[in-house]
């Protein structure tokens, strides 16, 4: 080991006194202090926003005046999905996925307003996260860096005299390795404080920010092995130098790409414009509540007056209207919920495709553990979705309950000839302010842990092989002679 | 007479498929300084990496201060210095830092005092000690070297084409410093193709051929220590071969 130390020691030595060294160190830096600063005050904008339109949905809603129920289920609500503050380190999905949904009566709305699609082509250019400088930038500079470590000794003829005088290979290949290692921390050093900030700032925080930190150590570690194992089966700095970039570009733009295309040709996932004909067709055959021939609600009609034992609607205790109302919603939500269930199925498919090409690329790894981190992934999509349609059924439901149990039939079916009727239907302002607004409940560190379970599997798979390829460079090299 | 601190027997070595050393057997003793001569293929090299533990054997025996290098590599290293033909030093370090560097690797440490003396010895200018080595000539890269072999203070050294790159004042003081390892009792072996050079510093000189040692002269006393004209015949002839 005090062998490696020197050779780390004499190897750090070579990259401060090299210009070309200290320039693309100095760059990666500034750029991974740039991705920090302005992707945090992006998504601390992004997030207060989001937080204030929140609450000034509330605030509308529950200022609405003496209403009648009904309007106020087509007036409805606004759900915004929020941002954590690991978010800023890796917005994941969140620029494509939409932020905002619009909660109303009869129907379930797509998300809106995502950046990408309110933007022009234009943001993948200008994109420069954290989490992208330490996935596909960083590999490249430790690749520039570490590429001719081993083989110009080799090249140089330094080998032989290493070896002459008691240095193992393997020593000289972990002397190497510890060198890189140094200067990818350095890398991830403005990263990591802006971690460390981000969990002083939201403690609850603290377990993603650890998993982020951690998976990317370990992603930069299998490259660092990588590069120092690559360098030492090459005979030429210049082959390492080629195979090395090559393996960065499959590994962090290839095969990323390549399995995105193929997970969804492979569970391809219906328009949404054919989706949207598909239920449109599914929710007529469930019936018209406005046609009094309709066969489904007729029997409603005909259970319904059973069930109370009278024989015309309008002697029923309550308002049939506010009843069918609440028969239909929860017809059709079932519907909804059935048919997110089914594009969540799909898109879990190409998910799950995508997380088995990470055997073909670290960085897909490594990429699942910091979206799930900061809460920015599918998964954390499909929760606010979710929750979403379970707040917009609460609440249509407590209102289409309100318009049975307090809106007279009578003047219900009169109010749009009849003023007085019109007015009686009216229900009270304070009934909007007891309808609870809509809070978004992120999954627990610990359920993201477990979500990231599989790839930190995959990262020290990944490690594994590098360490092997490192063994297999250091058997190799005791077999070389002068 | 001293016992031999290299003792090679019957050594045969493939490499690639070829057989390279075939049966060679040399002795280097304490206080000796044997020169290996050979055309190219000979085996020159391979008989050093061998004695270093970089190649195993096929059969034959090899033994380093009573070590064996396939077996134990590290403690026959430990009593070799080695220089190789082409000496490199890191560029981005001096001569000084060169020194130091390697010493550590080697586990070894010396007083500034031995460092200035060996480089002193092997007149390397002062200027140049501190200077980073990516400007030295083959020469001050080769003296930088030998600095290093004389540091390393070991029982045996391991030369190869030592004094190429060196002018003759260089290499006239080159053949000094060996004089002066071999009256400290260190064993030299030195692969040469510089069959004066081996003449004037050697006291044992082999000729190698296929891999084995075809002819072998031991210097006499005097001045004229070799019968040059046979040297040269058996070296061209072997050459021509």
């Amino acid at each position: 080991m005090k062998r490696a130390i020197l050779v780390a020691r004499g190897e750090l030595t070579l990259l401060l006194r090299s210009r070309v060294a200290a320039l693309g160190l100095g760059t990666l830096l500034a750029l991974s202090a740039i991705a920090a600063a302005t992707s945090y005050a992006h998504m601390a904008g992004e997030r207060s926003v989001r937080s204030a339109q929140q609450q000034a949905t509330d605030d509308l809603f529950a200022a609405q005046p003496a209403r009648h129920p009904h309007r106020v289920v087509h007036y409805g609500s606004f759900a915004h999905r929020p941002l954590g503050v690991l978010a800023a380190f890796d917005p994941g999905v969140d620029r494509y996925t939409g932020t905002t949904l619009y909660l109303e009566g009869h129907r379930q709305n797509a998300a809106a307003f995502g950046a990408a699609r309110e933007s022009s082509g234009l943001i993948r250019f200008g994109e420069l996260t954290p989490a992208f400088v330490l996935q596909v930038l960083t590999p490249l500079l430790l690749v520039f860096m570490g590429f001719p470590m081993v083989a110009r000794e080799r090249e140089n003829g330094s080998l032989v005299p290493l070896r002459a005088l008691g240095v193992q290979p393997g020593e000289l290949l972990l002397g190497k390795a510890l060198a890189l290692a140094a200067l990818a921390a350095l890398a991830m050093l403005p990263t990591v404080a802006a971690l460390a900030a981000a969990s002083l700032l939201a403690p609850t925080e603290a377990i993603g920010a650890g998993m982020i930190a951690l998976a990317y150590a370990l992603y930069l570690l299998v490259w660092v092995v990588l590069i120092v194992a690559v360098s030492g089966l090459c005979h030429r700095s210049r082959t390492a130098l080629v195979t090395l970039v090559a393996v960065w570009a499959g590994m962090t733009i290839v095969v990323p790409r390549l399995a995105a295309d193929i997970a969804s040709r492979t569970a391809p996932q219906p328009s949404r414009i054919e989706n949207d004909l598909a239920l449109q067709t599914d929710l007529r055959r469930i019936g018209d509540s406005h046609d009094p021939n309709d066969p489904f609600f007729a029997d409603f009609r005909r259970r319904t007056l059973q069930q109370f034992g009278v024989a015309r609607i309008e002697d029923l205790p309550l308002n049939y209207r506010g009843l069918v109302s609440l028969e239909g919603e929860a017809l059709t939500s079932r519907l909804f919920v059935q048919y997110a269930l089914k594009t969540m199925g799909i898109q879990r498919r190409q998910v799950t495709l995508m997380d088995r090409f990470a055997v073909l690329s670290p960085a897909l790894a490594a990429r699942r553990v910091s979206m799930a981190a900061a809460g920015t992934d599918l998964e954390n999509h499909w929760r606010f979705l979710q929750q979403a349609e379970a707040f917009r059924f609460d609440m249509v439901q407590r209102l289409n309950r309100l318009h049975a149990e307090a809106v007279d039939f009578a003047d219900d079916s009169a109010r749009s000839r009849d003023a007085a009727s019109e007015r009686r239907s009216r229900v009270g302002a304070g009934n909007w302010a007891a309808i609870p607004d809509f809070r978004f409940v992120p999954d627990t560190p610990a359920g993201r842990l477990a979500a990231a379970g599989n790839s930190f599997g995959m990262l020290l798979a990944w490690l594994c092989l590098a360490l092997a390829l490192g063994g297999l460079a250091a058997r190799r090299m005791r077999a070389e002679g002068p | 007479m001293h016992e031999p601190v290299i003792a090679i027997r019957s050594l045969k070595l493939d490499r690639g498929g070829r057989a390279v050393l075939d049966g060679l057997d040399l002795e280097v003793r304490a206080g000796e300084v044997h020169a290996l001569l050979g055309g190219n293929g000979a085996g020159k090299s391979t008989t050093l990496a061998a004695i270093l533990g970089f190649l195993k054997p096929g059969s034959g025996s090899i033994h380093v201060g009573g070590h064996c290098p396939s077996r134990e590599p590290d403690e026959v290293r430990r009593a070799i210095a080695f220089l190789p033909e082409n000496v490199a030093l890191y560029e981005h370090l001096s001569a000084w830092e060169n020194l130091s560097y390697f010493l550590s690797l080697a586990g070894e440490t010396r007083e500034p005092a031995a460092m200035e003396q060996a480089l002193n010895a092997v007149q390397l200018h002062a200027q140049a000690w501190n200077t980073r080595a990516g400007g030295f000539s083959k020469g001050m890269r080769q003296k930088t070297a030998i600095a290093l072999a004389l540091l390393r203070r070991t029982p045996i050294l391991l030369l190869d084409e030592p004094t190429t790159g060196l002018d003759p004042a260089a290499t006239h003081e080159f053949n000094r410093l060996l004089g002066a390892q071999r009256d400290r009792g260190v064993a030299v072996l030195m692969v040469t193709h510089d069959l004066l050079g081996a003449a004037q510093v050697a006291d044992r000189i082999s000729m190698l051929r296929g891999g084995r040692v075809v002819r072998e002269w031991t210097a006499s006393p005097g001045p004229e220590r070799f019968a040059l004209a046979p040297l040269y015949q058996a070296f061209t002839g072997e050459s021509a071969q």
